[in-house]
């Protein structure tokens, strides 16, 4: 009965194109805001690095003023300081753990006449890498030992990689960095996380930096960050290192991989008799408060997707139901001016049941095709956004109209032609047929 | 097959209540054709509407094929109407955009027949009605008399108990108006009841029984006797005068 009745939808569309137009333009319209709204909004809030977000974890330590908190809400500082990450990256509790800050670097390219250009530059641990799953498309991320004395190795994108060496394999090939000169050990594929997860102190809808090098380059460089520097006291000491071992400064992002609940509970307790030791010398005199935060609960906490994506997503589901309302006349007007034929069906054995059910799937029929159309629209839309967003980007777009969104379109056009139609066949069916038969 | 007791039908409008048929009783058997006359607007249609399921009554008893249908659910009148009834009407009611063969379909698709039987059975209905080679023909392609000859096979098709025909052959001109009841008349001898509301005297006069309606009551003529033959009874002289 479904192909009958989809076989008499089909004919009922051919037999009035320019109403079922209006339809469907009404129903792509409410459909191309949707997904787009709903693109926007998924992308922001879609897990970053699914399968493994719920072990990677966030560390916080309240070192923060003992006359005021950091945050109305009892959150402690977004970034940890050099002296507490040195100690606490001394635990072996986590499978792994990198500290990090980004800074801005000048490269000096081999070739004759190139000038030297700025470039971000993150500072890591070699745990970074296999932590967060980047790919590589030559060579690979740094050993342990290169972190300790630090070796001079990079690790660079493929960007850079194409800027500087063509996009030839580069692995062991030198490049100039500030004063010094860094072997590179790996070149990244593309890796282009939706949200730059690891770091979400600024934008976190940046692209990963094009460098990473060692950490503990900083102190030999007397690296500065190119983040946000957060202090609460009159920084004190002579000289960059000196400040930098006694600073209360928070500036580093610390990450850790706990792989289950048991060593959640360990590092946690780590971290809290890490500050009580600490208030010993002075330090930590505000009530325990450190966390260690997951992925997606961290993202949730910062509000990284926008609110006004989440309202603009409801509203743009709000439009739908508004357009959808706002078909029911012309089915209702499609539907009863073939009240005669439905009259003959009715007397010829159709149920109202049946009758219902032709006229819905004639509504769904259309919905899907405004689905479609709606989903051409979209294309264009999430398009206009994407050079918004990005302007000049050349690389792939930010927003992109997954099959997930598809299935979302074709789902939401189905509802609305469903909120447009039931009416209309309500009315349609519970007409007494004796009456229809009246008019033929 | 069909038997109506003091059945009555009211139409509201607003605070106007029109008593479309009052205390009406009936009683057809299997296989008799019978015709009913009446002037315009004395209950005919609202009694082929009524017996047909198409239309609900808010007194009396109505039994079909000795079953009570008085009280049923829309899913049980349709079924009964489906399976029990076939109607033919003055104006044929194909479905315009539905070819011969689709328009003979539509009952057999409620009735959730195979595909393969419900073939046969449009095939042969409508070589019974003599348009086998118009299968493919929209109605707007077919003139009046085939249309109501495409009418009559979806009925064939459906092979129902009692026929309902509402001025079979009010839109159509003698010689086509006489072949549709030659259609009927074989049908009804191959043991089909049909009823059959029209306004010609000479088409009444070809069924085993006529009967007359008038301000929504019944008059049947042969209940009319005794009365003295040499003498027209005065309900019949005023049922033949409005007929004709």
């Amino acid at each position: 009965m479904l192909l009958y009745n989809l076989r008499l939808a089909a004919r009922s569309i051919r037999r009035h194109p320019v109403l079922t137009g209006l339809i469907v333009a009404g129903i792509a319209l409410g459909v191309a805001v949707s997904t787009t709204f709903l693109t926007v909004y998924n992308t922001l809030a879609r897990d970053p690095i699914p399968g493994k977000s719920d072990r990677l974890h966030y560390v916080r330590l309240d070192s923060w003023d003992p006359r005021d908190a950091y945050s109305e809400d009892g959150a402690p500082p977004q970034q940890v300081t050099y002296q507490d990450l040195r100690r606490i990256m001394r635990s072996d509790i986590p499978t792994r753990q990198a500290a990090m800050f980004k800074s801005r670097m000048y490269i000096y390219p081999e070739k004759a006449g190139d000038r030297p250009f700025r470039e971000l530059v993150r500072l890591t641990f070699s745990d970074f890498f296999p932590m967060f799953d980047v790919p590589f498309r030559y060579g690979s991320g740094w050993s342990r030992s290169a972190d300790e004395k630090p070796e001079a190795v990079v690790v660079i994108s493929s960007e850079l990689n194409d800027r500087l060496f063509g996009g030839e394999n580069s692995v062991g090939r030198k490049i100039r960095i500030e004063e010094g000169e860094f072997r590179v050990v790996g070149v990244l594929d593309q890796w282009r996380p939706r949200v730059l997860f690891y770091d979400m102190t600024q934008n976190p809808n940046q692209e990963p930096e094009n460098v990473f090098m060692p950490f503990n380059f900083i102190e030999p460089m007397e690296i500065q960050t190119a983040g946000n520097l957060m202090g609460w006291r009159q920084e004190e000491g002579d000289g960059f290192l000196e400040r930098l071992h006694a600073s209360e400064m928070a500036f580093a992002q610390m990450w850790v991989q706990l792989d289950d609940a048991a060593q959640v509970k360990a590092y946690h307790s780590f971290l809290d008799a890490y500050a009580m030791d600490q208030k010993k010398s002075g330090r930590f005199q505000r009530p325990l408060n450190n966390r260690v935060t997951p992925v997606l609960e961290l993202m949730e906490e910062w509000e990284v997707v926008p609110r006004q994506s989440r309202s603009l997503a409801l509203i743009s589901l709000l439009f739908l139901v508004v357009a959808a309302l706002n078909l029911v006349g012309l089915f209702l007007g499609k539907f009863l001016a073939r009240a005669s034929t439905v009259g003959v069906r009715r007397a010829l054995g159709a149920s109202r049941r049946a009758i219902f059910l032709q006229h819905l799937v004639e509504c769904e029929l259309v919905g899907v095709l405004g689905g479609l159309a709606g989903l051409l629209l979209s294309l264009g839309s999430i398009a206009a956004v994407n050079r918004f967003y990005q302007p000049g980007a050349a690389d792939e777009a930010f927003f992109q109209l997954d099959a997930r969104m598809v299935g979302a379109a074709i789902v939401l056009s189905l509802i609305a032609a469903a909120i447009a139609g039931i009416y209309p066949a309500w009315r349609i069916c519970a007409i007494p047929p004796a009456r229809h038969l009246k008019n033929q | 097959m069909l038997k109506m007791e003091n059945v009555t039908k009211i139409y509201r409008t607003g605070l106007v209540e029109t008593r479309a048929l009052r205390d009406f009783s009936l009683e057809v058997e299997e296989g008799e054709f019978v015709t009913i006359t009446g002037p315009s607007g004395s209950g005919k249609t609202t009694f082929l509407n009524v017996s047909g399921l198409l239309d609900g009554f808010e007194q009396g008893k109505y039994w079909l094929d000795g079953k009570d249908v008085s009280r049923l659910s829309d899913r049980e009148m349709s079924r009964i109407r489906n399976e029990k009834i076939g109607f033919i009407f003055q104006s044929f009611n194909l479905i315009p955009d539905l070819d011969v063969f689709d328009n003979v379909d539509v009952p057999l698709r409620y009735r959730g027949l195979s595909a393969k039987e419900r073939k046969e059975r449009i095939e042969r209905a409508v070589a019974q009605v003599g348009l086998s080679s118009r299968l493919r023909h929209l109605p707007s392609q077919l003139s009046g008399g085939q249309q109501q000859r495409v009418a009559i096979a979806r009925v064939l098709a459906g092979d129902p108990k009692m026929i309902l025909a509402d001025e079979p052959t009010g839109n159509l001109d003698s010689a086509m108006a006489r072949e549709i009841m030659d259609l009927l008349e074989q049908i009804n001898e191959a043991g089909t009841t049909i009823i059959m509301v029209t306004h010609s005297p000479e088409h009444a006069q070809r069924a085993n029984r006529q009967l007359h309606i008038a301000d929504g009551r019944m008059v049947d003529f042969e209940r009319i006797a005794p009365f003295p033959l040499n003498q027209v009874h005065p309900v019949q002289e005023t049922a033949r005068r409005t007929a004709s």
